[in-house]
């Protein structure tokens, strides 16, 4: 047995070729054609012409630094308030679910069931001035007659809260699943109380989940676009919704492809200060 | 959802489902176009260093294929019972097949995925592309259109009509003829106005705050900005955008504005989240079954008239087919059994009698004939204006100005 697995074999080399051709094509080659259009100067019509043109990274981040900071922040807002949502619930499931633990699991589930657009359309109907909710609480004279929750900073927080919490629960969920409940005893053995138990057990054997999760919440939140398409007004444009436009409507697709580097950078400087301060050896090995 | 839209008591079970709900649904998918619109980008390089080496070649062929590519856009031909009864029409008359597609979504998406293969002077696949008159001019100016041959065209001489002929974007309809045309204006609720719109400068009135819309379409919002400082669009300057530029990022900045809208405004009017808005005559008038209160003004300061026109693409295959067709639409009973159903404005002035006749057996087809949103007024015509044709090194200065205001 040992000899058979040390004499080389193509065999696992063929088996990932499908996987390594697939990335290669549909995304390294994209990514360095965008990469050198983000330095192409021109316009559609007269079509684009690689010139080295660096300028289009100070020009769209002069110009559109509001809409980045502002996504930043809400990925933010939104990885934090996720988090703060889905430990308690994905720890109650990994604890105390019993039995019914694929249920509750089922029923975070349940919303990708339908397409997120759908739900955040519902959300639109249910939050609009005149909706069933605002409209009766309008009437009862509870709120304000000019009171709004669309189009307001508020309605884009809650959904992206809302359609990126499962993001963060799940990974939540695994690692605090698989810890040994046995090291609680152990901890206990060792006279900690709850909350040192909690602390010095559960917390940092649940990081790992805590660092997937505010990964997948936080690089689709900052990049996203519907939910302040669909929830937003004037002063919740996104950098997403601009880098939309450039591409779509502008057709300014070296501005459009800048804008992109640009913000994935800063997404990358992110995740890895946040690696760093987390310590991801540990976490990942 | 639907329930709100039955038009059944007006319209009998002719219109299976409602063009604007239709016309919702399809802006869902916009997420999907805008990702192919996204790959279209990464293959554009420099392609095309002047337009006038595309030399106009002549026409593929002189006779008919008995094949017709059509590119329209969502609900924008006559429905019933699963059928188009107008393509259908047409296959029976000439024998020719028509493959009808509805994948335009908008002008600048659908450009997206075009020009790479007009701009290297190959064929796509379209015969017939539908696009709206400054995206005609824009094309005509990169050589990527078909000459129309108007020998071939008797309907259209006899029977569009005279604000159709000649138009500033294609002199002598020398590549295009008109498929329907629309009024930007206002659209508005009186009960949540507390009062009549007649002027565009209503829509900067202060206690409106957070309830008006403007549009997110670059051309429609500055024309009308520029119309209120009483400046001829046509003719408007770089000077006169910045201006217009600052009086929409004060009416933005004072709140006014709720959100900038494509399609989806005429949902929130019809919900009561806007009171006034920016809006386009077909919509509103579908919207009035659903809320009779509802009002459309062109205002006083004067609206936009946009066509959407049919064209030919560059080496087409099938281009004589396609004159055929355009021919064919400029039937008047063919052009009344269109708008009847599309309920956008018909360049066929005499499709009006015909659908006064259709209605006095159905009421619904009287109220179509009536509405001066379908049929303007000549008052209403007199006060309209078309886009600017704008050169790409405008469109760029425009467009950056625009966003300063609608990405706030």
């Amino acid at each position: 047995m040992a000899r058979r697995s040390r004499r080389w074999s193509p065999v696992p080399y063929l088996l990932t070729l499908p996987g390594a051709l697939w990335l290669t094509v549909f995304f390294i080659v994209p990514m360095f054609t965008m990469f050198s259009v983000s330095f192409q100067e021109g316009n559609f019509e007269e079509g684009f012409v690689f010139t080295g043109y660096w300028q289009n990274y100070t020009n769209v981040l002069t110009r559109y630094d509001t809409q980045l900071f502002r996504s930043l922040a809400y990925g933010l807002i939104v990885t934090l308030v996720t988090l703060c949502l889905s430990y308690p619930m994905a720890y109650w499931i990994a604890r105390r679910g019993g039995k019914n633990k694929n249920l509750f699991l089922l029923l975070i589930l349940l919303p990708f069931f339908t397409p997120f657009i759908i739900r955040t359309l519902a959300w639109k109907q249910l939050l609009g001035d005149n909706s069933i909710i605002l409209g009766t609480l309008k009437g009862w004279n509870l709120l304000p007659e000019s009171y709004q929750v669309l189009a307001t900073s508020t309605a884009v927080l809650s959904g992206l809260i809302y359609n990126f919490l499962p993001f963060m629960a799940l990974p939540l969920y695994v690692a605090l699943e698989r810890m040994d409940p046995s090291l609680l005893d152990a901890a206990t053995d060792l006279y900690s109380n709850r909350r040192q138990a909690f602390l010095r057990v559960t917390l940092p054997l649940s990081l790992p989940g805590v660092f997937a999760g505010s990964l997948l919440t936080f690089i689709p939140a900052v990049g996203d676009f519907i939910n302040a398409d669909l929830l937003g007004g004037v002063n919740t444009v996104m950098i997403g919704n601009v880098i939309q436009r450039e591409f779509v409507t502008n057709l300014d697709y070296p501005e459009g492809a800048a804008l992109s580097f640009l913000l994935m950078g800063m997404i990358v400087i992110g995740v890895f200060l946040y690696a760093r301060v987390l310590g991801t050896e540990e976490l990942t090995g | 959802m639907s329930d709100r839209y039955d038009l059944s008591a007006i319209a009998g079970d002719r219109r299976d489902i409602s063009r604007r709900e239709l016309l919702r649904r399809a802006g869902i998918g916009a997420g999907a176009v805008s990702m192919s619109a996204f790959l279209a980008a990464c293959g554009v390089g420099g392609s095309n260093e002047t337009g006038d080496q595309n030399q106009d070649d002549g026409l593929t062929t002189t006779k008919e294929n008995g094949e017709l590519n059509f590119a329209n856009w969502p609900l924008y031909i006559d429905r019933a019972k699963g059928r188009r009864p107008t393509l259908d029409d047409f296959t029976k008359a000439s024998g020719i097949q028509v493959n009808y597609k509805e994948n335009i979504q908008d002008n600048e998406t659908f450009f997206g995925t075009i020009q790479e293969p007009l701009a290297n002077d190959q064929a796509i696949e379209w015969d017939i592309v539908v696009l709206t008159d400054w995206m005609i001019a824009r094309m005509i100016r990169l050589g990527y259109l078909e000459e129309l041959d108007h020998s071939l065209l008797p309907n259209f001489e006899a029977h569009a009509g005279q604000i159709y002929k000649d138009p500033v974007y294609d002199p002598s309809n020398a590549h295009s003829v008109p498929w329907q045309s629309g009024i930007t204006g206002i659209g508005y609720d009186p009960k949540l106005t507390g009062g009549e719109i007649t002027s565009f400068n209503q829509l900067f009135d202060p206690s409106l705050e957070g309830k008006v819309g403007m549009f997110k379409e670059m051309r429609d919002t500055f024309t009308l900005t520029l119309l209120s400082l009483d400046i001829d669009p046509q003719e408007a300057s770089i000077a006169d955008i910045e201006a217009a530029t600052e009086k929409l990022i004060e009416q933005r900045e004072q709140g006014i504005v709720r959100q900038y809208y494509g399609n989806e405004y005429a949902d929130a009017l019809l919900r009561g989240d806007l009171a006034a808005t920016m809006a386009w005559s077909g919509d509103v008038f579908q919207l009035q079954f659903d809320n009779p209160d509802l009002r459309f003004v062109v205002p006083d300061e004067g609206g936009v008239l946009w066509v959407d026109n049919m064209a030919i693409p560059q080496n087409a295959a099938n281009p004589i087919d396609a004159h055929t067709f355009m021919d064919f639409v400029y039937d008047p009973e063919i052009a009344a059994q269109i708008t009847g159903w599309v309920n956008y404005i018909c360049p066929v002035p005499e499709a009006q009698d015909l659908l006064l006749k259709q209605g006095e057996k159905d009421s619904y087809y009287k109220t179509v004939a009536e509405s001066p949103l379908v049929f303007p007024t000549p008052e209403m015509e007199a006060n309209l204006h078309g886009y600017k044709d704008l050169t790409a090194d405008e469109e760029e200065q425009w467009q950056d100005l625009f966003q300063s205001v609608i990405q706030g």
